[in-house]
């Protein structure tokens, strides 16, 4: 059982380096760890940070240390016999620990012993890791068509928020607004860099330092408008349908041949899906190609649900690359079609089109809850806790809620603009819109 | 301690339209599974008393159901059902919070700890095998009507001296659908559809999903549909996709097969898995309230058409009961996943009605999953030896 062949580089040099504390770790810690290294060539900076801190951390432990830290864990493995299962390589050893674990009815347990490590040795990890607390912002966007309810709107960020009065001074439809919102200029002024543009212009950004994860493609093709289609990334649910359905194809090929035995092998399997764009690949960052990967094939809807795969996406970038800048643009999800809709026809052709009927009552029900999903998973983020701007607006609507770092109540303005709140994205992450007459509403 | 439960004033939306078609195919596949009788040797004795149990596949939170901000999702149990029955808020799940295990502990009696994708039965006997060994039974008065497709093996265990030959029947209604489009559209003689791959292909995804992850099976029971009722089917589907009146979930599906079941053989003792709920893992809180709303009106017209038939009318226990809560809103992403093994998740609460029930009660006293076979068996007049639960006390059975 050689649990390092799958690892190489750097991740592989971690593990010789500290080989000594690596082979005292308990068994299911170290197979975790394993797994996640192995992917060490798509892990973002962030992540081969917080593994070089965890391995620099493991080596400074000394034995009362170590004890404190992983005896407990050590401990619930010795007694549930883990040492006696065989695997190989980590991800098989993985899986049948856990198997092990589940068919002994210690699954909860270990789970506990687990969540209790990790608040152990997590406060010793951060302390290393330097962690970069440049402001955060998160932009939360409601689209057109998504049937608001102005009573209840963003109700559960009531007690953490502040309202701000919007004067959209003629952007209440969704291509101005946008534009207002990200140039900070007059609506009808098709002219002024976009924030991404800005942006990229500043020391140290790069297109990983800000992101856009949408239903639709509004924000990208902002962003593409001026050529500059590099200057932050962006995902769009809409823009990835041939690329989505191909993925689904693969799927559906792979289980109606018969191949798998069940959820846990076809995972594996699609672990090892690489598809690209026509010999192309599907982005030109190979990391971003294999989280756009993940994020449709590891989130269960993603594949299917357009708010789903941005409050998804949103997440794992705030854990995953932690940006300074995420916008998340949520959309109007089509209804489920019922299966009793999909033979419309007696005779049904290639040419004829089974109706997509939209559900905007049932968007608006899930973004609220995904909206905050997501602010609930940032903060989780130390280099997010505390340490973020976030605003959620709604394409047309005349109100804005601000969730202000450490959720300070500062006093609303009487009314903003959408300029002003263009000055306000623009002033939390360090940067001037040129030409733009608004102000930011708070130094924040 | 045992409390009255207020009844808040609660609307209730219409019935639903009848599905010939549904009772059809539910004739067919009766036809097939009735002839089983080998087994009833001796003298079979039917209890007088029948039993269900309903869950809500899938899992639904506390507060999403009968937590006063939930009671809006479940009007009829709350407002139709709550006043006849016995209510137990303090449910909990204490084994493994996945589908098939969870609802395996509740037909054998113990915590089951199992592959969760449904390869293998439960460890120890069923309900339904002590039920049939004892007391002579044959097939047909034990079934299980399942909308999730990983179930084709729980109907029996491994037990030694029970399994296979005391199992229930399990029928699994969208996978009896999909095999007989699968065969309609593969057959040239089969009904007029001019772009059958893709027909096939769009019938697979709506049909044979898992909501939890791709790649769900159906494991082999070593019972097949015959030739004859997958041809019938066939052409009895088409028709039936044509009406613009048919239903539109699986667990419609399920209600249909179970009420036909129902009326043609009186079985005593059923598992009704519906299990649209689980439509969370899909990141759509809209579609899971519409699934658990769904849910409490199937299980309410599930109860006024036990009480209109005779076999069941005052002489059936109900028991309704989540097969797991869904984890909390604060570990990120709450009502979509159910494996943080948290109060949430773990939470449920219990509904018990009819036969041997104290009307319009309740009992803060916890209760669990393994109490329910325990119970039935107690009102059916079976044994369950090696089972860990406890019957409900409350109950006057």
């Amino acid at each position: 059982m050689n649990l390092y062949r799958g690892l190489s580089g750097e991740a592989l040099a971690l593990v010789r380096q500290h080989q000594d504390v690596v082979d005292r770790l308990p068994r299911t810690f170290l197979v975790n760890t394993l797994t996640e290294i192995e992917k060490w060539p798509t892990l973002f900076d962030p992540e081969q940070a917080y593994f070089r801190a965890l391995f620099a951390e493991l080596a400074a432990l000394d034995a009362s240390d170590f004890r404190q830290v992983f005896g407990s864990l050590a401990d619930f493995e010795a007694r549930t016999g883990c040492d006696r299962v065989k695997g190989d390589g980590p991800e098989v050893l993985q899986s049948r620990l856990l198997n092990h674990l589940q068919r002994q009815g210690q699954y909860a347990a270990w789970r506990r012993e687990i969540d209790a490590l990790f608040q152990r040795l997590e406060p010793r990890v951060e302390a290393r890791l330097n962690t970069d607390r440049a402001p955060r912002l998160v932009v939360i966007l409601y689209e057109e068509g998504i049937a608001i309810e102005r009573e209840t709107l963003w109700k559960r960020f009531r007690s953490l928020g502040t309202r701000v009065p919007l004067d959209l001074a003629g952007a209440q439809a969704r291509d101005p607004f946008v534009r207002a919102l990200f140039t900070g200029r007059p609506p009808g002024d098709g002219s002024g860099a976009t924030l991404f543009e800005v942006l990229s212009q500043k020391s140290g950004f790069t297109p990983l330092s800000a992101w856009i994860l949408e239903a639709g493609d509004s924000l990208c093709s902002l962003r593409e408008q001026a050529g500059h289609s590099d200057c932050a990334t962006g995902l769009s649910y809409a823009r990835l349908r041939a690329y989505r359905e191909r993925l689904a194809e693969a799927i559906y090929t792979k289980v109606t041949s018969g191949g798998v035995r069940g959820p846990q092998e076809l995972a594996a399997w699609m672990k090892t899906l690489e598809l690209d764009e026509g010999g192309k690949p599907v982005h030109p960052d190979p990391k971003v190609a294999a989280f756009m990967r993940d994020i449709l094939l590891s989130g269960s809807g993603t594949l299917i649900i357009n708010n789903t795969f941005v409050e998804w996406g949103a997440v794992q970038a705030l854990r995953r690359v932690q940006p300074q800048l995420v916008v998340a643009r949520f959309g109007v999800r089509d209804k489920m079609k019922p299966f009793s809709s999909l033979l419309l026809f007696s005779k049904p052709r290639p040419t004829d089109q089974i109706p997509i009927l939209q559900d905007p009552l049932g968007s608006f029900i899930d973004v609220e809850l995904l909206s905050y999903y997501i602010w609930l998973n940032a903060e989780e983020v130390p280099a997010n806790r505390q340490n973020t701007l976030y605003l959620l607006l709604a394409d047309g609507v005349d109100e804005m809620l601000a969730v202000l770092p450490a959720s300070r109540q500062l006093p609303a303005p009487r009314r903003a603009t959408l300029m002003d709140v263009a000055a306000t994205m623009a002033h939390r992450l360090g940067v001037q819109l040129p030409g733009s007459p608004g102000k930011p509403i708070w130094d924040v | 301690m045992i409390w009255r439960i207020p009844h808040p004033e609660f609307r209730t939306p219409n019935g639903e339209a009848r599905r010939n078609f549904l009772k059809l195919a539910a004739a067919l596949i009766a036809d097939y599974f009735l002839p089983r009788r080998l087994l009833a040797r001796g003298s079979s004795v039917k209890p007088a008393y029948r039993a269900i149990v309903v869950t809500f596949g899938g899992g639904a939170r506390y507060q999403d159901t009968f937590a006063p901000e939930g009671w809006v999702n479940i009007p009829h149990l709350v407002n139709d059902l709550l006043p006849q029955a016995i209510f137990y808020p303090s449910a909990r799940n204490e084994g493994l919070t996945g589908h098939f295990n969870s609802s395996a502990a509740l037909l054998t009696g113990n915590w089951q700890f199992v592959d969760s994708f449904g390869s293998e039965p439960p460890a120890t006997p069923t309900f339904f095998e002590y039920l049939r060994k004892e007391r002579h039974l044959p097939v047909e008065e034990t079934w299980v009507i399942a909308t999730n497709k990983s179930f084709s093996l729980i109907g029996g265990s491994h037990g030694r001296d029970y399994g296979v030959p005391y199992a229930a029947n399990v029928i699994l209604p969208k996978q009896l659908l999909l095999e007989a489009i699968q065969s309609a559209v593969g057959s040239p003689q089969g009904p007029g559809v001019e772009d059958r791959e893709s027909f096939l292909k769009t019938m697979l995804s709506a049909l044979d999903e898992g909501y939890e992850n791709y790649g769900w099976q159906v494991y082999d029971s070593g019972r097949k549909l015959s030739q004859e009722l997958r041809q019938s089917l066939a052409q009895s589907l088409l028709d039936y996709f044509n009406d613009p009146s048919v239903p539109s979930s699986g667990d419609e599906l399920t209600f249909f097969m179970t009420k036909e079941i129902m009326n043609r053989f009186a079985p005593s003792l059923m598992l009704v898995n519906f299990w649209d709920i689980d439509i969370a893992h899909y990141g759509s809180y809209s579609l899971y309230l519409q699934a658990i709303r769904r849910t409490d009106r199937l299980v309410w017209e599930l109860w006024q058409y036990a009480q209109s038939l005779p076999a069941y009318r005052d002489r059936t226990l109900m028991i309704v009961i989540p097969e797991v809560g869904r984890d909390g809103d604060i570990h990120g992403n709450g009502f979509a996943n159910h494996r943080s093994g948290d109060d949430s998740c773990r939470r449920v609460w219990l509904l018990a009605l009819g036969a041997g029930v104290p009307k319009g009660t309740a009992s803060e006293r916890p209760v669990h999953h393994i109490d329910v076979a325990p119970t039935v068996a107690q009102l059916l007049g079976f044994k369950m030896p090696g089972c860990d639960g406890k019957p409900l006390v409350e109950l006057a059975i």
